[in-house]
């Protein structure tokens, strides 16, 4: 099953857990099975227009995304890492 | 003994009005910014003073780095008692002035007394050769872009300036200093915002600093091949990595939407978590402007390369502020309960004008609006209370203090204040480890002392969190580096080595910056702090937020752990600012 490490900036919704096994075919679908898990975690990931957001970069297999390329397809134990960018003053 | 570099530092004496140079003591060699300042307070102000008499002293610092080659470091601190908080202070700006004081060599300005007359006003001229106090009467209760604006016309153009607003000359517990940005128009939108500073200034009769630097070239480190090579790989490594893009591409102000998602948009004085306005007051909307009416991103000193600092122009395309931040749309903004980016654009620019903290300011409004005297939202009415503040009157004087003041004055129960500064937008109640460093800085809540954004994070790790971000941040805003640099002490310390010419072990930069923390805290209990201050409000253990029902919940002797320190790990080494 693809996992999804979640970041330390985005484990409110997922009560803290760092990594989630999820069933998808796709980027996408992995992050909506999370969020079905953890509502609140795929607004994190995707705007309202389906693109990632601007503060989240995405990686396949160490492979970054671009912002519109939320239906990537995974299988098997693909990792799907998301780095959260920070946002200070 | 003094620095064979042939460093120097004033000491100006405001009761004399009277400056001299003399030789930076070598043992301060690797001291800057945040943590000299510490220093020289600990070292020569009475923490018992009254923050606003004469014996009180407001440090202007610049980092240990500012005006080398180094990427984005040319920060300044501004340091001294605060009237805000009672304790040490120290708030950091970008612009150009801590470059240009490093360039002629001044690593520190230390200003002391107070005229007899409370009425006069005074500037302190410093170029290569001397460093003068002058008469500004003349420049009594002007607005920081009037002011500059005269300024210019009379200074030589290489000129950098550090002033007040009418605030700071009112001596108002939210003034802020403000620093002119590179800009050719000198703009003085970087403001070191937090704690009032800007009142200490005031109360010195000082109303603005200029700093001539001339054409001097970047300071020469000691070993220049590798310190060029090491700012080469460096800003490399920044403009190819991961921030790449939200802050050069966008600046601060687009974090809204994601702080939204997390609860740490704080809404209508912070009985919520989420806004409902967020999506017109993301710095989105900002950047989208950019196209039809003019200004775009830039950056606010001389060498950033981050360039994360936004210019705003009205529908007219005129010039209107800079920077409009994350912090400012959302303490002005939305726990105002105000909607509209561009109102927001307006109220900066008026706490630009009148020298004014964004975040306390906008804090007391939401204060006020939340005890019934104005309706949240009320856009026009906070502007209104910002021109009272720069008129003097006295509800104007009762926000110019602050959120404590204003809720004392209506004595309304919900004021998020920690040592009597207000919370900025980065909420406590789901980031509790930020919370244990609002609660243990000796600065009160303030998210550059040390922000931990990990909501979810269990328990037993959060004092070693907020101490290891607090230790991070104590040595980055003392080297010169902006934060938004994202630099971590590795870094810091490779830097330091080549630019001193010894290397640095990373035992002695985490104990630099730990020296830092002892000292402020030093401080503080001198000034009559103790367990007792270090406590959240109690609306924010009332007030729950999130589908969590988040509330400040950490029990006080994890909070306490916070001050025992942890051992040294790689975790610290590889965090960044
Ligand atoms: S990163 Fe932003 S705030 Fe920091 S110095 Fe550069 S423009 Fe200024």
């Amino acid at each position: 099953m693809p996992e999804v490490h979640i970041p330390p900036r985005y484990r409110g919704p997922t009560n803290g857990e760092r990594l989630v096994e999820v069933t998808g075919g796709t980027v996408r679908e992995c992050i909506d099975a999370v969020d079905a898990r953890y509502p609140g975690f795929g607004e994190l990931v995707f705007d309202a227009d389906g693109k990632i957001r601007l503060f989240a970069t995405l990686f396949v297999n160490g492979d970054e995304l671009d912002r519109g390329a939320g239906d990537t397809k995974v299988a098997g134990n693909d990792r799907i890492e998301i780095l959260a960018a920070v946002a200070g003053g | 003994m003094s620095d064979p570099t042939g460093d120097r530092m004033i000491r100006v004496d405001m009761t004399q009005q009277t400056a001299t140079i003399e030789p930076f003591p070598e043992e301060w060699k690797f001291l800057g910014g945040r943590g000299l300042s510490a220093r020289i307070l600990l070292d020569e102000c009475d923490a018992a003073c009254d923050p606003l008499g004469p014996d009180n002293l407001l440090v202007m610092a610049p980092g240990v780095l500012s005006g080398t080659s180094a990427p984005t470091s040319g920060r300044i601190s501004i340091g001294g008692k605060s009237p805000l908080t009672g304790g040490i202070k120290e708030a950091n700006a970008g612009g150009n002035p801590g470059q240009d004081l490093m360039r002629l060599g001044y690593r520190v300005v230390v200003v002391t007394g107070q005229p007899a007359d409370p009425d006069r006003r005074y500037a302190l001229d410093i170029d290569a050769d001397s460093a003068t106090v002058v008469p500004a009467d003349e420049h009594k209760g002007k607005w920081n872009y009037g002011l500059i604006e005269d300024l210019a016309k009379s200074y030589s153009e290489t000129a950098s300036f550090i002033s007040i607003g009418p605030a700071g000359e009112m001596r108002l517990a939210g003034a802020s200093v403000a620093c002119t940005d590179q800009e050719k128009e000198r703009n003085p939108a970087r403001h070191a915002g937090r704690g009032g500073l800007g009142a200490v200034m005031g109360s010195k009769g000082l109303k603005y600093v200029s700093v001539d630097a001339g054409k001097r070239p970047a300071r020469k480190p000691a070993n220049k091949k590798e310190f060029g090579a090491l700012c080469k790989k460096y800003t490399k490594y920044y403009l190819d990595g991961p921030a790449k893009e939200p802050f050069p591409k966008w600046g601060t102000s687009v974090g809204c939407v994601e702080a939204d998602a997390l609860y740490t948009f704080p809404y209508k004085n912070r009985v919520e978590g989420r806004s409902p306005d967020v999506h017109t007051l993301d710095g989105m909307r900002i950047v989208e402007s950019f196209d039809e009416r003019g200004g775009g991103m830039h950056n606010c000193m001389t060498g950033c390369i981050v360039k994360c600092s936004n210019i705003v122009h009205d529908k007219d395309g005129n010039y209107k502020t800079s920077a409009l931040e994350f912090e400012t749309l959302t303490l002005l903004g939305s726990t105002c309960g105000i909607a509209s980016w561009e109102d927001v654009a307006d109220l900066d620019r008026l706490c630009d004008e009148i020298g004014l903290d964004t975040i306390e300011t906008g804090a007391a409004i939401a204060v006020y609006m939340d005890s019934g005297a104005m309706e949240f939202g009320d856009a026009d009415g906070a502007k209104r209370i910002l021109r009272e503040i720069a008129e003097g009157t006295e509800l104007g004087r009762s926000i110019g203090n602050g959120a404590a003041a204003i809720g004392r004055k209506r004595k309304h129960h919900r004021v998020p204040v920690v040592k009597g500064q207000a919370l900025p937008a980065w909420d406590p109640r789901p980031l509790k480890a930020s919370g244990i460093t609002y609660c243990t800085s000796a600065m009160g809540a303030d998210h550059t002392a040390g922000l931990i954004v990990e909501p979810g994070q269990p328990q037993e790790e959060m004092a070693e969190a907020s101490q290891q971000a607090q230790i991070v941040n104590a040595v980055v805003d003392s080297s010169g580096f902006c934060s938004f640099m994202m630099i971590n002490l590795d870094e810091v310390r490779g830097f330091y080595g080549e630019y001193f010419g010894e290397a640095m072990t990373r035992e002695r930069i985490a104990d630099m910056g730990w020296q830092i923390l002892q000292d402020e805290w030093a401080f503080n209990r001198r000034a009559g702090f103790d367990a007792s201050d270090d406590v959240m409000p109690d609306c924010l253990k009332q007030d729950p937020i999130g589908p969590a029902k988040w509330v400040w919940d950490v029990p006080d002797d994890v909070v306490a752990s916070a001050y025992e320190r942890f051992e040294n790990n790689d975790a610290l080494f590889e965090l960044r600012s």
